[in-house]
């Protein structure tokens, strides 16, 4: 984990110069951090725009507050096979082109509304040609709700996870409960 | 290869020696050092302190950069363990990986191992049904194995003995197969629990029962468990990170403290075993020579009495390769068994369901077990096309859900409000008794060793057919009892798992009356090398279906005071 974190930061204090000496310090580097995947910090921003949708930031805060897009580079980087990496990062690269032909814009350039829309058609979208880019936006999905969800900020602030969740009452009524319980 | 022997024998002489650490050696250092026997307690692996050495024992789900999730190249690597249910993020650090300590498998066999102190003590099920005499007679009823050398009087009052101090949680059922012991408090069944079990009755009488499964878990007189350091379990349901209140028993919570403060104990981690060493001319076992782990370096230790509790097929290794001009073939193996009718249980079928009742109630708060189904098949006399039975977990469950479907605030408020309650679901899985035969055996390589010199394990062992069958009956009576219940959506499935993922095998050093047919007596002795006990699961001559450990503590007791007995006269 340490390492992970120090490559992080190394990464970004240098721009990955330390890193990849040739870089052109304009140019979209690779983050080193998730070494499976080769995604560029544009793409971890587009990757955080997306998680972002799904999750908004309201009066309780939302996946881009708590660094929900490094929490699912992580997840594909170190716990997926590389087949599902490579779907995920193929479809990670087509989701540009997905939204320009649906949309004829850029995806900051579109209301919240409309991104919605698109990710949640992407998610249902069938058929080989768009196996990539639903593979990645349900992935995208299934680990912005676990990576937030399991989030210090949620379990600490909102909804308190409880390390001894007390004794077992094997006959609770739905309707005595205040509010239901993440963990016991 | 270096000798460490440097220190005067003296210095490396103890009453007795212990090999292992786990649930089985624990019990029998403790035992052996409250009787005031100096006593020496050699694990393999690194020490593990309580609480001091359970680096995740208070870790919130989100301090896991995986949030318990094993990364693929750890997986990729050791597909052996982690095909165990408790290998992930949170305890991977007690379990051997695949890689670091190899074995070969002629068949199919997960061998899950928890190198260090305490051993898989820290990691098991906490499941602990005794025994009866329905399963002791079982071989000599049913004509398989050999009749063990003990009945239910013998091993009674070991079990109350070991239930007392390590603490079990249980209510008093009456049943005969499964009998009543020294229980704390019962855990609750919760209600759709109870009325599972009100229909066993209805439609199967008292045949067929669904009990609150007995658990080593201290859920009353905290006074009395505050001697040894341990107090009321919190229901946290992390008992595999081991547990800061002692909540559950452990080697490491329990008898290994307990045996310290004696004063009699000396620990030895580290040590891992090469053989028992056997004098020609005195005709007995006179002490132990290990490899040190981290230096590879030898050493000898000496002692009157040696108990050998390395867990069940490493105690086979152990025996098989300590040879001399006696015992060419292994350590006490006069009958040429040693290592065969090695069996396990059979854990392959799983069935589920769901239940529209009750659809008011859910449940709250945290429980360390769930609900058990003794052996109903065959108790009382043969009545199935195969011989023995099965045992079943059973629980009911229901948990609330968000709807995850939409995006955006709507999924935000959804995840923040969970208010999906399903239906209740309910679980069953098989505990089957397998039947030990010849063919299933475990055996030293020839050729390949592993990074300390030691022969590594072959291990041939595989389900036959009357464990097919079980696995169809299972299927097939759960399926009805489900049904009667008025339980929907019934699921089965066989797992087809390997052997060895149940984490019960036992046998290779079996118990028996005849020398000719067995390694050790009635007293776990070696039959040829009565100062060398096996207490633990090598030394079971067949299996039954409850989940061993508890039969195990109760052996090694047992054992414990006959060696003190037997060094007094």
């Amino acid at each position: 984990m340490n390492r992970r974190i120090a490559l992080r930061h190394l990464a970004l204090i240098s721009g990955g110069l330390a890193l990849i000496p040739s870089c052109d310090f304009s140019s979209d580097d690779i983050l080193a951090a998730y070494e499976k995947l080769k995604v560029t910090a544009s793409q971890k921003t587009l990757l955080g725009s997306i998680s972002d949708t799904i999750i908004p930031a309201g009066e309780i805060k939302g996946a881009l507050d708590i660094e929900v897009p490094d929490f699912i580079l992580v997840m594909v980087n170190d716990c997926m096979d590389t087949s599902n990496q490579e779907l995920f990062t193929q479809g990670l690269a087509a989701f540009p082109n997905y939204v320009k032909s649906a949309t004829g814009k850029k995806f900051d350039a579109l209301s919240s509304k409309e991104k919605e829309e698109l990710i949640l058609a992407g998610t249902k979208l069938e058929g080989e040609e768009n196996k990539a880019l639903s593979y990645f936006l349900n992935t995208t999905k299934r680990f912005t709700i676990q990576g937030y969800m399991a989030s210090e900020y949620i379990q600490t602030e909102i909804i308190p996870y409880s390390l001894i969740p007390g004794e077992y009452n094997g006959a609770v009524l739905i309707s005595d409960l205040q509010k239901p319980r993440i963990n016991g | 290869m270096a000798n460490l022997n440097i220190r005067s024998k003296q210095e490396r002489t103890y009453q007795a020696i212990v090999i292992g650490s786990g649930i089985s050696g624990g019990w029998a250092a403790k035992e052996l050092c409250d009787l005031g026997v100096k006593t020496l307690m050699l694990e393999r692996g690194r020490n593990v302190e309580h609480v001091k050495d359970y680096p995740t024992t208070n870790m919130l789900p989100y301090e896991f950069e995986h949030r318990g999730q094993i990364p693929e190249d750890i997986k990729k690597e050791n597909p052996v363990v982690s095909r165990c249910y408790a290998f992930r993020e949170d305890a991977m650090h007690f379990f051997v990986k695949d890689t670091e300590h190899p074995y070969v498998q002629e068949k199919p066999f997960d061998w899950i191992r928890g190198y260090q102190v305490g051993g898989k003590s820290l990691l098991w099920a906490r499941q602990v049904q005794r025994w009866s005499d329905f399963d002791f007679e079982g071989p000599a009823r049913d004509g398989f194995a050999v009749d063990w050398p003990i009945r239910y009087k013998d091993i009674a009052p070991w079990y109350s003995h070991v239930e007392k101090f390590a603490g079990v949680s249980g209510n008093k059922d009456g049943l005969a197969h499964l009998p009543d012991g020294e229980f704390l408090p019962g855990y609750e069944l919760n209600v759709v629990e109870k009325y599972f079990q009100e229909q066993l009755k209805k439609h199967y009488g008292n045949d067929r029962h669904m009990i609150s499964s007995r658990c080593a878990h201290i859920h009353g007189n905290a006074d009395y468990y505050a001697q040894q350091g341990r107090t009321l379990c919190q229901n946290r349901n992390l008992c595999q990170r081991g547990c800061p209140f002692g909540g559950y028993f452990s080697s490491n919570s329990s008898t290994i403290p307990w045996a310290l403060k004696t004063g009699n104990l000396t620990m030895r981690p580290d040590a891992i075993v090469h053989s028992i060493i056997y004098d020609e001319e005195k005709g007995k076992a006179t002490g132990v020579r290990i490899i040190d782990r981290l230096t590879k370096e030898t050493e000898e230790f000496y002692a009157d009495v040696i108990f050998l509790n390395a867990a069940a097929l490493n105690s086979n290794l152990v025996l098989l390769n300590s040879t001399s001009n006696r015992f060419p073939n292994g350590l006490g193996n006069d009958s040429g068994l040693l290592g065969k009718y090695v069996a396990f249980h059979n854990y392959r079928a799983r069935v589920s369901a769901e239940y529209e009742g009750y659809s008011e109630y859910a449940t709250s708060g945290g429980r360390p077990t769930s609900g058990y189904f003794p052996r109903f098949r065959n108790v009382y006399k043969q009545e199935t096309d195969f011989l023995r039975g099965y045992a079943a977990g059973f629980s009911a469950g229901r948990g609330v859900r968000p709807n995850t479907e939409g995006i955006g605030m709507d999924l935000k408020n959804n995840l923040l409000n969970p208010d999906q309650y399903g239906p209740w679901y309910v679980g069953s899985h098989m505990m089957g008794e397998t039947i030990p035969k010849e063919s299933n055996y475990v055996a030293l390589d020839p050729n390949l060793k592993d990074e300390w010199g030691m022969p590594q394990l072959r291990i041939s062992v595989d389900y036959d057919d009357n464990d097919e069958k079980m696995v169809k009956d299972y299927i097939e009576q759960m399926t009805e009892m489900f049904d009667k219940a008025g339980f929907t959506n019934i699921r089965s499935s066989d797992s087809k798992q390997a052997a060895g993922l149940d984490i019960h095998e036992m046998g290779g050093v079996r118990m028996g009356n005849d020398p000719k047919t067995s390694l050790l007596n009635a007293n776990h002795q070696l039959h040829a090398v009565p100062n060398v006990y096996v207490t633990d699961g090598a030394s079971m001559t067949s299996t039954s279906t409850q989940n061993p450990s508890l039969t195990y503590m109760a052996f090694a007791a047992r054992a414990a005071h006959h060696a003190v007995a037997e060094s007094k006269k």
